[in-house]
């Protein structure tokens, strides 16, 4: 069930930050894991995020999933403001806006890779044949509807990057976020992901932000974001 | 989330570890088939003691002679004229062996009219063969069923109609040997007060011949109404003082119902707290699925799935065991009840059997001894279940039949979930409230 984005979301702006801050506090010791960080990204746009260890690019990306909530400023995802949602107007807001994708996989293990697939349909209770349907030919167009009724355990690395890259398109999100999607991979499956991640940039107009730490993955981006310490270094434009 | 996706998480989740599933499940059939079973036998017993003291009907008073002198018909017209008394009905009572074929039996010798034949033998009287006695002195006899047909003739005839047995009846010292002609043969009555199955019965003067009275021990007395009973029983009582010893069916059946009343409350606590050790299991069980599921909780969240989601898929994992666990304790309790009334009968059966010893009397030992003595000398609690005068230390044994009713089932399915349910909440709201950044974080 392939929708439109409602209009009211006809914002130029897929996803931007203002001014975040995420300071994390325990005990005396205050951890500036994030300071001032405000960037826009538009529509279709493909951002990576390239930092050090520590930077504090995952936990802009849970920030930007409304998976962790910043200490100050404000994300706007589609033009909605998410700091005033409660949690389960999040989960819905997540549900189908977002897709992750992460560097491990993330996949439930006791499911096979259609079920797996499936789970984020499952919440809006979608009848179990659109399901299906959706799910195979998302998988068979990620090269693995031979892998359907498998379990992510008897999955390559690869092959389960790929149904988690199905289960985060499933519900065609406006912005899909990926942590390091090719952390877990040899060269050749992440190459493999991350051209994927680039043809579907091209093909949608759905935006993706990726964090790695390889220039070579880089090269299907538009925008490259650079952190250190937290802070936002630069933003590189490449097309 | 519909209801079918969140059975199938709950459901698939079970299944994924499921010697613990079975082990938790295992846990609430225990506690459930402890309370059906203990139910089910208590209220089978009760059923049971219920129906036996139903045999006397609710009017009767047995007045029991404690002094060798007994009763007189002065004593019965006596009776007779107090309020509320209707039928009087003397009985002498007394015990002996009976020797037949090459089988004895200890029997209780019982001296009534064949006019108030029925008082005794619920109502109306029945023989499974012959016919009943005519009130002459001539020891004609009725004899009970068991007498007939003893368990140590494994249920072969050993007393025929129109055949003479031997009575041999102590005295004093010595035994009187008699020569009793049958003339008929009882069918079997369960009886509170009188142990018609393994009795001798024949016409008051023949007994008192036999036993060497002039006077009876016992006399059944019913009265006009049920609301009369409490009253004319305390009105002989105080009449007779410690001559006598009163007792009616209504005590019997309020003793009864106290005992096994008492005798249920414990056992439905003792089956409670094992149902209370599975709910703490269960929560056990669950809070740690809850933590080795936290990851997975965490995905879930991130895909959009709500806290009540969550929610749902541990609570109906909870509810899940509980119907599962309820089922089969409710099979396993039943079958268990079943079985273990089949060897409680079976153990009384074997518990009469062993009895060829001399008879003591019926309840209450020797001199004097009457039906009801219970409490007196040797005395056991044969007043209400006797239907050996064994003299055996042993209770008697009871047959019976446990009582599974729909409304047990329906209580120990309702118990089963509840407590499962109660024992998931806990669990499934901790897993519900996880934020998904923290969950996440946990591998
Ligand atoms: N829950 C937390 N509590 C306290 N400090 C935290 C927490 N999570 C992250 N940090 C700190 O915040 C900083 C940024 O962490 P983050 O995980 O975002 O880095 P990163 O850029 O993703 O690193 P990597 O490339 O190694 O994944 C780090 O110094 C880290 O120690
Ligand atoms: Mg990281």
């Amino acid at each position: 069930m392939p929708k439109s984005r409602p209009e009211h979301h006809g914002n130029e702006y897929s996803v931007r930050l203002d001014n975040v801050s995420k300071i994390y506090k325990s005990g005396e010791v205050e951890v500036r894991a994030l300071e001032h960080i405000s960037f826009s990204l538009k529509r279709g746009e493909f951002a990576a995020i390239v930092g050090p260890s520590g930077s504090g690019k995952s936990t802009l990306m849970n920030i930007l999933g409304t998976i962790d909530k910043p200490s100050h400023g404000e994300v706007y995802i589609d033009g909605v403001a998410t700091s005033g949602m409660n949690g389960n107007e999040l989960a819905e807001f997540r549900n189908r806006e977002l897709g992750f994708v992460f560097q491990a996989f993330n996949l439930i293990p006791g499911i096979n890779a259609e079920e797996n697939v499936e789970l984020p349909l499952m919440v809006n209770s979608a009848p179990e044949e659109e399901r299906k349907r959706r799910a195979d030919e998302l998988l068979t167009r990620l090269g693995i509807g031979h892998r359907l009724k498998n379990n992510p355990t008897q999955l390559s690395g690869g092959e389960q990057q790929r149904v988690a890259v199905a289960r985060a398109l499933v519900n065609n999100p406006a912005l899909i976020l990926a942590d390091e999607p090719t952390g877990n991979l040899d060269t050749k499956s992440g190459e493999e992901v991350i051209k994927l991640l680039g043809s579907i940039s091209k093909s949608g107009n759905v935006t993706i932000v990726m964090v790695t730490h390889n220039p070579d993955t880089t090269k299907f981006c538009d925008k490259i974001i650079y952190i250190k310490d937290g802070k936002m270094e630069k933003q590189e434009v490449l097309k | 989330m519909n209801l079918k996706d969140t059975f199938w998480l709950s459901y698939t989740d079970l299944t994924e570890k499921k010697v613990r599933t079975i082990l938790t499940i295992f846990m609430v059939v225990i506690g459930v088939a402890a309370i059906v079973a203990l139910v089910s036998l208590t209220t089978g017993i009760s059923y049971e003691i219920t129906n036996e003291l139903a045999s006397l009907g609710p009017t009767s008073i047995l007045i029991s002679a404690t002094q060798s002198a007994g009763f007189t018909p002065a004593d019965t017209a006596a009776i007779a004229s107090l309020p509320n008394a209707s039928t009087v009905i003397p009985i002498a009572t007394g015990s002996g062996t009976l020797f037949s074929g090459n089988q004895n039996s200890s029997v209780t010798v019982i001296g009534i009219a064949q006019e108030n034949l029925k008082y005794i033998m619920g109502g109306n009287v029945s023989l499974y063969e012959g016919s009943v006695y005519n009130d002459t002195i001539a020891p004609d006899a009725v004899i009970g069923y068991d007498v007939a047909f003893p368990s140590t003739a494994s249920g072969r005839q050993v007393a025929f109609v129109g055949q003479p047995a031997t009575l041999k009846i102590p005295n004093g010292r010595s035994t009187n040997s008699y020569t009793i002609p049958i003339q008929g043969i009882a069918k079997t009555y369960t009886s509170a007060l009188i142990p018609i199955d393994t009795a001798v019965i024949m016409s008051m003067p023949a007994a008192e011949s036999l036993l060497h009275k002039t006077s009876f021990n016992e006399i059944l007395l019913q009265a006009k109404n049920s609301s009369g009973v409490t009253p004319l029983t305390n009105l002989i009582a105080d009449i007779y003082g410690s001559r006598a010893r009163v007792i009616n069916t209504q005590q019997l059946a309020s003793t009864a119902a106290n005992i096994t009343g008492s005798i249920t409350l414990l056992l439905v606590v003792i089956a409670g707290i094992s149902l209370m050790v599975a709910a703490v299991g269960i929560m056990n069980i669950m809070l740690m699925s809850v933590m080795e599921k936290t990851h997975e909780i965490g995905i879930m969240k991130s895909l959009g799935f709500k806290n009540r989601d969550v929610l749902g898929v541990f609570l109906l994992q909870a509810l899940l065991i509980g119907i599962i666990g309820g089922i089969i304790g409710i099979i396993v309790g039943t079958g268990a009840s079943y079985s273990l009334a089949a060897i409680s009968s079976s153990a009384s059966h074997s518990n009469t059997t062993s009895t060829s010893s001399p008879p003591n009397g019926f309840a209450g030992g020797g001199g004097g001894g009457g039906f009801a003595g219970g409490g007196r000398g040797g005395g056991r609690g044969a007043v209400f279940v006797g239907r050996s005068p064994t003299s055996s230390g042993s209770s008697p044994g009871i047959s019976f039949s446990p009582v599974v009713s729909p409304g047990l089932i329906a209580e120990a399915l309702f118990v089963a979930v509840f407590v499962s349910v109660l024992a998931g909440i806990y669990p499934a709201w901790k897993a519900s409230k996880m934020q998904p950044i923290d969950a996440l974080r946990q591998l």
